[in-house]
């Protein structure tokens, strides 16, 4: 048993790691107006973007912090660094990138998936893009895959169109602090018609201690076309705690489909407060396929606004709560428009103490005729130390809505460990297969390498408890 | 007999009434002034004061809302009480012969506005030690039962704050006491008449001793004293403690006029093994916000809750069921059915708390809404938090939907006419409550009062029709 846990550390050593990065420039600890004024100056920013991050921060300061979900009180917010930036400009080959930051995405294994199959990577290293690359076919066909600072440059027009439309500086206090201090994250842009044929991925990480990451991300997809974005996302692990609050937008036009995948594996001291809303206009499809491993508190509800008739929206969200975590997650379904279609599924997993918490809104507005909705939450606890709490609010203001809900709770049963078990597997392997059957409805959307680096990660999750 | 006594009220001048916020209470009289004006006019013992006293702090201290869950959906803004002056001193009476009992009933306690109009017992409940009376009666001839039952308010939910308003300012009160081992075959009526422009707060006590039964039909119709358009209030609580194997059915009709708004919170501690049914219907008032407590603190002990609520007009229905598992093996059964018409609203929000000792629960939440009209809108809330994985079930479903087309189709093609094979639907969609309620002659009420509502709905709006 010990030999396994030993084995289980060192894998997971890989992907904890801190770097001494020698910082260009980074602003001082804490936020104020100045803190603003200076980041944007730093990006060299036009003159709106600066009025915007004044008017997020001025709002950010009038907000309260929210008192449900999960503990908040520990963050302090005088601590955070709220920018800071690893080298001077954008790297467009591989070979330009700082050895220090090779270093570090080598373990991560970005270029090797890279050349394997995936179309693009963006990564973020703390809080500037400093490696992007697109495919050329995917530039010859117009699909734009880039940081969202250079793209506030270099696609002024679209990016002033959409940005900040879906999500509101104003919409909740994390939303307006990084609408006030954002840097850094992706910016997708494929005009009409056009189908990417492979998922486009970004990594994400935080190095540093007490290095807050508020990436911003915005996804355009034009009349009719189809894109797959994929994010996921390791930390070094610290004593201190970090703060992660992302916004994402996604404007999915008419006949158009997105899919988001998600794999959170932030490490157990990152607070992550993302906020994540989709548009999907007349018949289009938004997908969000979101799974939380890591983090100390994550308080993640990905959103679809149904706004044009016939849009379809689906959300897969699974979360898995280990000792010290507190997994807030949940999807929301706002129909605003007839004959849209939304389906939630959840499936939890609770275990050394850590709680998992479903929270999830499903509202049908008045004139929205039509409409099919079904919620699904289900809940694993794998011992009497867990918590699991399921909180949907469904709020319904037309007649011939069709609504269903269902939430389950369970243990993983003895009869079938023991029926495992008569098979020659070790209760550990028991276990975990039977978790991995659990959430197999999330990990059959993904793409196979992911399929595979997810199951390896909850079986890690697994056997760190067990072991 | 019955000792009426004549009502002395203490009118309080009209207060013009103050601009309020969605969570301000309607009304300002409840204060010191007016709980040392009861004590003083009823001439109540020391303990008393100071208990009411206590709750008055309480009352004061505690948000309109006490759960996070569902702060944003407290709406008060259809109450306007200032002119419901509370009643002070109330007629006082002891159910001591069976003159005026109906057929079929053990017991009936008709509390007129602020008159006691019967009280009355049958005589073998009283020589099984049945008792029936008001609290102002038990509090002058037995206080040492009087202060056991009524100090500390151990059966009133320590965060609500109507309810210690309640204890505070209770001016009416009944107490249902069945000794232990005593079998009361027919059910015990309690009739509350109410709808004069005034105040009536008031607590309603069930105790049941280790392994007596019982059933308990409370009725809240309208009193003669009914002024249209001018609002009333009837604020009260039922506190029921049922002993080890002890069985309660306990019923409640609400049928007040379109001026009354109903507070009414209901808390039951039920021991070991002990088990009750409650069978609520939710059909008059204009605003009603009830909240039902169910503490299933012993081992093997059993609820069955099932509600409906019929809405129409402007009607709020605002519904919150708490069901905390706290002994082994115990069971709960939940169910909200809510049909809506015209521009009604209902709030079904219930939770269910397993705890870590409730080892073997099972428990089960369903919250189902039928909406009618394009304008009327439900709101289906029913959570979970789980301490304890080992449980027999811990699930929840929700639906919400218009008439079953396919159900219509068989009717129709059966030769029924589609106004009637609607009403069928939505009565059928009822039935479950009006079964259970434990008297037959309160059942046929309940059928013909939904069925008068539904045909006043499809003759007034025609918004029936439209589904």
């Amino acid at each position: 048993m010990t030999s396994t846990r030993d084995l289980v550390q060192d894998e997971r050593d890989q992907f904890a790691f801190h770097d001494d990065i020698v910082y260009l420039a980074q602003t001082k600890r804490g936020l104020t107006r100045d803190t603003v004024e200076e980041i944007s100056r730093f990006k060299n920013e036009p003159d709106w973007m600066l009025q915007y991050r004044l008017r997020a921060y001025e709002h950010f300061l009038k907000r309260k912090m929210p008192t449900w979900g999960g503990r908040l009180a520990d963050i302090d917010l005088d601590k955070i660094v709220y920018y800071r930036k690893p080298s001077e400009r954008e790297e467009k080959s591989w070979d330009d990138v700082p050895e220090k930051i090779k270093a570090t995405f080598e373990k991560l294994g970005i270029p090797e998936a890279e050349r394997k199959f995936l179309a693009g990577v963006g990564a973020q290293y703390d809080s500037e893009v400093v490696y992007h690359s697109v495919r050329e076919e995917l530039s010859k066909i117009g699909v734009v895959f880039m940081g969202t600072d250079q793209a506030l440059k270099e696609y002024p027009e679209i990016f002033r169109t959409y940005f900040g439309t879906v999500v509101p500086a104003e919409d909740n206090k994390f939303a307006a602090l990084n609408a006030a201090v954002w840097s850094g994250g992706s910016f997708v842009y494929v005009p009409k018609g056009v189908e990417v044929p492979l998922p486009l991925q970004a990594y994400f990480r935080i190095n540093g201690e007490n290095t807050g990451q508020f990436e911003r991300t915005l996804i355009v997809v034009d009349e009719g076309a189809k894109v797959h974005y994929i994010e996921g996302c390791t930390a070094p692990i610290y004593a201190t705690d970090s703060l992660h609050a992302a916004v994402v937008e996604v404007v999915a036009l008419a006949g158009s489909k997105v899919r988001y995948t998600t794999i959170q594996n932030w490490s157990n001291d990152v607070y992550n407060l993302v906020t994540k809303r989709a548009h999907a206009y007349a018949n289009s499809t938004v997908e969000w396929v979101d799974a939380n491993t890591g983090s100390r508190l994550t308080m993640k509800y990905p959103a679809i606004y149904l706004r044009g008739e016939g849009a379809t929206a689906e959300v897969i969200s699974v979360a898995v709560a280990g000792r010290g975590q507190h997994q807030d997650t949940g999807a929301k379904a706002v129909h605003l428009a007839p004959n849209t279609t939304s389906r939630i599924v959840s499936k939890s997993v609770s275990k050394d103490g850590g709680r998992a918490t479903y929270r999830g809104q499903l509202k049908v507005a008045p004139g929205a005729t039509g409409v099919t909705a079904s919620v699904r939450c289900d809940a694993l606890m794998l011992d009497d130390q867990s918590r699991s709490d399921t909180y949907p609010y469904i709020d319904i203001n037309e007649d011939d809505t069709t609504m269903t809900h269902e939430a389950t709770v369970g243990k993983v049963s003895a009869e079938q460990v023991f029926y495992l078990m008569s098979r020659g597997l070790t209760e550990n392997e028991a276990t975990n297969l039977i978790v991995q059957g659990f959430l197999e409805v999330f990990t059959k959307e993904l793409p196979m390498e992911y399929a595979i680096e997810f199951n390896r990660l909850v079986k890690l999750e697994m056997e760190g408890s067990l072991g | 007999m019955t000792e009426i006594v004549e009502p002395s009220p203490v009118d309080a001048p009209p207060v013009k009434a103050p601009r309020r916020l969605r969570a301000d209470l309607p009304f300002v009289f409840a204060d010191r002034v007016l709980v040392e004006t009861l004590v003083a006019e009823r001439r109540e013992p020391a303990w008393l004061l100071e208990d009411r006293l206590a709750a008055l702090a309480l009352f004061e201290a505690l948000p309109v809302e006490s759960s996070q869950l569902y702060t944003p959906y407290v709406d008060l803004r259809a109450a306007s009480l200032d002119g419901a002056a509370p009643y002070v001193v109330t007629g006082a009476a002891a159910a001591s012969s069976s003159s005026g009992l109906p057929e079929g009933v053990a017991g009936l306690l008709e509390i007129d506005e602020d008159v006691v109009s019967v009280a009355a017992l049958s005589d073998e409940a009283r020589a099984a030690g049945v008792r029936l009376l008001t609290l102002g009666e038990l509090v002058a001839t037995d206080e040492r039962l009087a202060r056991e039952l009524l100090a500390g308010g151990a059966l009133i939910p320590v965060d609500e704050k109507l309810a210690e308003l309640s204890r505070a300012a209770w001016s009416q009160g009944v107490l249902v006491h069945v000794p232990a081992g005593v079998r009361v075959e027919q059910p015990i009526v309690v009739r509350w008449a109410v709808g004069a422009p005034r105040s009536v707060i008031g607590r309603t006590l069930i105790v049941l001793g280790d392994g007596a039964e019982a059933s308990v039909v409370e009725e809240l119709v309208t009193s003669g004293g009914v002024i249209s358009g001018a609002q009333a209030m009837l604020c009260a609580t039922t506190e029921i403690r049922l002993g080890a194997h002890a069985r309660l059915a306990m019923a409640s009709l609400q049928e007040t006029g379109p001026d009354q708004v109903v507070f009414q919170q209901r808390r039951a501690d039920i021991g070991e093994a002990a088990d009750l049914r409650w069978a609520l219907a939710q059909l008059g008032a204009r605003l009603v916000r009830s909240r039902v407590d169910n503490v299933l603190a012993g081992d093997r002990s059993t609820v069955e809750q099932v509600e409906i609520v019929f809405g129409s007009s402007d009607q709020l229905h605002d519904l919150t069921s708490y069901t905390r598992h706290v002994g082994r093996d115990t069971t709960g059964q939940l169910m909200s059915k809510g049909v809506l018409m015209d521009r009604a609203r209902t709030y079904m929000k219930g939770l269910i708390q397993i705890e870590k000792t409730a080892i073997g629960t099972d428990s089960y939440l369903g919250e189902f809404g039928m909406n009618l009209s394009k304008a009327a809108r439900a709101v289906a809330i029913p959570s979970l938090e789980i301490d304890q994985p080992d449980c027999r079930r811990a699930a929840h479903s929700s639906s919400v939907g218009p008439i079953d087309e396919t159900q219509l189709f068989y009717l129709e093609s059966r030769g029924i006419a589609p106004d009637d094979a609607r009403k069928f639907i939505v009565l059928g969609f009822l039935e479950p409550v009006v079964a259970r309620v434990p008297l037959e002659e309160a059942q046929d009420r309940l059928r013909e009062a939904l069925e008068a509502k539904w045909d006043a709905g499809l003759a007034g709006t025609g918004a029936a029709t439209a589904a």
